[in-house]
């Protein structure tokens, strides 16, 4: 509802409250009265009161990343330190831009991968132990470790020009080149990114339509499994 | 209580039921509109925001829409969501039902892309001798067509090709630019034609039911409409066989209802309907309800960049555009390995590269990009998938929807004549790249899931036998003559075009039909 319709609502609501008063009062007088319309407030000021009125708030509000770390825990540590180097390498600052690590993109991703189902999980988690793997079988050392020759060594073999919604299948070129992919979109998505882009006096980039819930079911069972078919289909 | 009783109950508000109230109440008849899903407010429900301030910094929530490609953190709100309307599939062969249950349905999100189908596919059985021909040939909906394209402004241009056939079009006498043209003289010298796209303008750019269609029928003061009710079954009278009753579950309160009508029209989405009819157990006595379920192979295609346009070298006119290679496969000759045809949308791009198509990182791709920057031109498929019995759908089960509305089982592969018509389109694409002097970057071969182009169709299609099909070339129910199935549900074969167009004729010509029968008391 548009915010006048719920202002002219409210006011009818209030006209009709008001008449339904007047109604009572004359019922009472006549040896009779009618339950209230609804549960009254425990207090003389009704509750909802000035809110109609109220100018929306002039405040700029942050996004948490802009002055807080995501805490990681879906990585362990070794886990962790080889994607801060993938990231590092995949996704260094360049021409004034931040890099993967300045955007907190390891941190993120570290957050999205541990919401994401098992398949992608997977892959992050054999891709890190593969690239451990490697680096030990090649450079004695851990992936983290490596210099960007060693790391660039272990990973161009594996790099592919694909296109969307057809990764390649392999699982070391998918894992690469998927991981490339999120490292990217986090980095350009992020909030330094924009704001470097903005102080070079370029428009500012991933600015959309964002669509909220419509109508939303609350009272849907989050997550609740398909349920199985418990009677015959028609009217119950 | 209420005893009214409906003249027309339409279940579903895009295309195809805004069509049919259009009609319908233009023509006196009054109609009720049950839509499954809320009214959209663009200035309630959204807000311009940067990705970064969004939850998951543009990357779509994990788990949430596995099946629509299409769908970004942007608008993830605005599809169907596939917890509370479930459906199964074999894991082996996966299908992406891509949904919107808003007021105007996937009306409110489509290409634009506006074609008609030729009699290469109304007649493709008299053609080519695989599947059923239409009841109906293209001479019978030329009229139809018109009318539409006339109310959805559609942009084009009169290329005279029996497989792309001329409408009422707002003429696009553009020039090519130089990419284009240089791809429109590859094609010529390989028999194939590169012509003008053609595409709905609608007004203010959108094409939707919301502002072409329903205004109108609500203008005539017949049209009423209920949003957040989801049909779950149709009733009929035990005495006349007719339908005349639709049960009902308020979406947010799980109230059940129901309500009485003299005649019901299904625009519901292609598997809707043929799920509420499946449900209802009626209007099957062919036993080919849910079957022959169509779409188009999407997915497949090519990247290239023009060399020319590199380097900030390309100056004005070079780039920019779209085309649209149509079907030339088996038309005048015979290709070897599969039948029907394919269409390619080209696309010449002045913007950013997409950086997957350099298969480089770092500094050595920041450099590729910039250099590519405004050098992009791609081809991809719409390819024929051919109607076949045993591509079907079926009421699941073990699996019922967040209303206890027995889900949809969904079973559905493509075949070597997909694969192979796949494969022709890339090569051909990357030849006729080629020969303009393109650098092709990568290619794909594989298709989409089935489902992806959003252009299911089928699963009741129409006939003149009823002991084959589920409607007559009217759209009307063979069994039940006060019930008609408007949507793409009705189609005998699907063609490479976006169906948008056929849709909605049908529509039209189905609801005028019902009219004159209304008007005669036939029904």
């Amino acid at each position: 509802m548009r915010r006048r319709d719920f202002v002219k609502a409210i006011v009818a609501a209030s006209a009709a409250a008001r008449s339904l008063g007047a109604e009572q009062s004359s019922q009472a007088a006549a040896g009779h009265t009618l339950p209230p319309a609804g549960p009254v407030a425990p207090g003389p000021v009704p509750w909802m009161r000035g809110l109609m009125e109220v100018k929306p708030l002039e405040l700029s509000t942050l996004v948490a990343d802009a002055v807080a770390e995501t805490e990681v825990h879906f990585f362990n540590p070794s886990q962790t330190a080889a994607l801060g180097r993938l990231c590092a390498l995949l996704m260094p600052p360049l021409n004034g831009y931040p890099g993967a690590l300045d955007a907190g993109t390891p941190e993120f991703l570290d957050f999205l991968i541990s919401v994401s189902p098992e398949e992608p999980q997977q892959m992050y988690l054999e891709g890190l132990a593969w690239l451990d793997s490697e680096a030990h079988r090649m450079f004695f050392m851990d992936f983290s470790k490596t210099s960007d020759i060693q790391a660039d060594a272990l990973i161009r073999p594996w790099l592919r020009a694909w296109m969307n919604d057809h990764p390649p299948t392999e699982p070391h070129a998918r894992f690469v080149n998927l991981a490339h992919h999120d490292i990217r979109t986090a980095t350009v998505n992020s909030q330094a990114w924009s704001e470097r882009s903005q102080a070079e006096g370029q428009l500012a980039t991933g600015v959309d339509l964002y669509w909220y819930p419509v109508d939303p079911d609350v009272h849907r069972a989050i997550d609740r499994p398909p349920r199985p078919i418990d009677r015959p289909p028609g009217r119950r | 209580m209420s005893e009214e009783t409906v003249d027309v109950l339409i279940v579903g508000s895009g295309h195809s039921g805004g069509m049919a109230a259009k009609i319908l109440t233009e023509k006196g008849i009054s109609c009720l509109m049950l839509n499954a899903g809320p009214v959209a407010e663009v200035h309630k429900d959204t807000e311009v925001k940067p990705v970064y301030a969004l939850p998951f910094r543009g990357f779509k929530q994990p788990g949430i829409l596995p099946h629509v490609f299409q769908s970004n953190e942007f608008n993830a709100n605005t599809w169907a969501d596939e917890k509370e309307n479930p459906y199964t599939y074999d894991a082996a062969r996966p299908y992406n039902w891509v949904r919107v249950r808003l007021f105007g349905g996937r009306s409110l999100f489509w290409s634009r892309q506006s074609f008609r189908l030729s009699d290469y596919e109304f007649k493709a059985r008299s053609h080519d001798g695989y599947g059923d021909d239409w009841p109906i040939a293209l001479a019978d909906l030329a009229s139809y067509y018109s009318r539409v394209e006339e109310i959805f402004r559609v942009s084009g241009h009169a290329d005279g090709l029996g497989q792309y056939p001329d409408g009422n079009f707002v003429a696009d006498n553009s020039p090519w630019t130089g990419s284009m043209q240089r791809m429109v003289d590859a094609g010529k010298g390989m028999g194939i034609a590169v012509c003008k796209a053609r595409s709905s303008m609608g007004v203010d750019g959108l094409a939707s039911s919301v502002n072409l269609l329903l205004p109108d029928a609500l203008r005539t003061g017949r049209l009423r409409a209920i949003p957040n009710v989801v049909v779950r079954a149709l009733s009929v009278d035990r005495n006349t066989g007719l339908v005349n009753e639709a049960h009902f579950v308020d979406r947010l309160s799980r109230r059940e209802m129901s309500l009485k009508a003299r005649v019901v029209v299904l625009a519901a989405g292609t598997l809707e309907s043929t799920r509420l009819l499946l449900n209802s157990g009626l209007a099957n006595s062919s036993g080919v309800l849910g079957h022959y379920l169509i779409d188009q192979i999407y997915g497949a295609g090519i990247a290239c960049s023009v060399p020319e346009a590199r380097d900030g070298r390309a100056g004005s006119g070079l780039m920019g555009g779209s085309a649209l290679v149509p079907r030339f496969r088996n038309i005048a000759t015979k290709a070897g390995d599969f039948i029907r045809g394919y269409a390619l949308n080209l696309y010449s791009s002045n913007g950013a590269m997409d950086p997957r198509h350099f298969a480089a990182y770092g500094s050595e791709l920041e450099t590729r990009l910039a250099s590519y920057y405004g050098s992009g031109f791609s081809a991809g498929i719409m390819g024929e998938v051919l109607a076949r019995f045993e591509n079907h759908v079926s009421i699941a089960k073990t699996v019922v929807d967040a209303w206890d509305i027995p889900a949809l089982h969904i079973e559905t592969r493509y075949t070597d004549n997909e694969f192979n018509m796949a494969r022709d389109a890339v090569d051909t694409a990357s030849a006729m790249a080629e020969e303009a002097g393109f650098d092709v970057l990568t290619k794909n071969y594989d298709p989409n899931p089935p489902g992806y182009s959003i252009h299911e169709l089928g699963t009741c299609r129409m006939g003149d036998d009823p002991k084959t099909s589920v409607l007559n070339k009217w759209n009307q129910s063979h069994d039940i003559k006060n019930l008609f199935v408007v949507d793409g549900a009705a189609f005998v074969s699907g063609g490479w075009q976006n169906p948008t167009m056929t849709i909605l004729a049908l529509a039209m010509r189905s609801a005028e039909y019902l009219a004159d029968q209304m008007r005669m008391g036939n029904l």
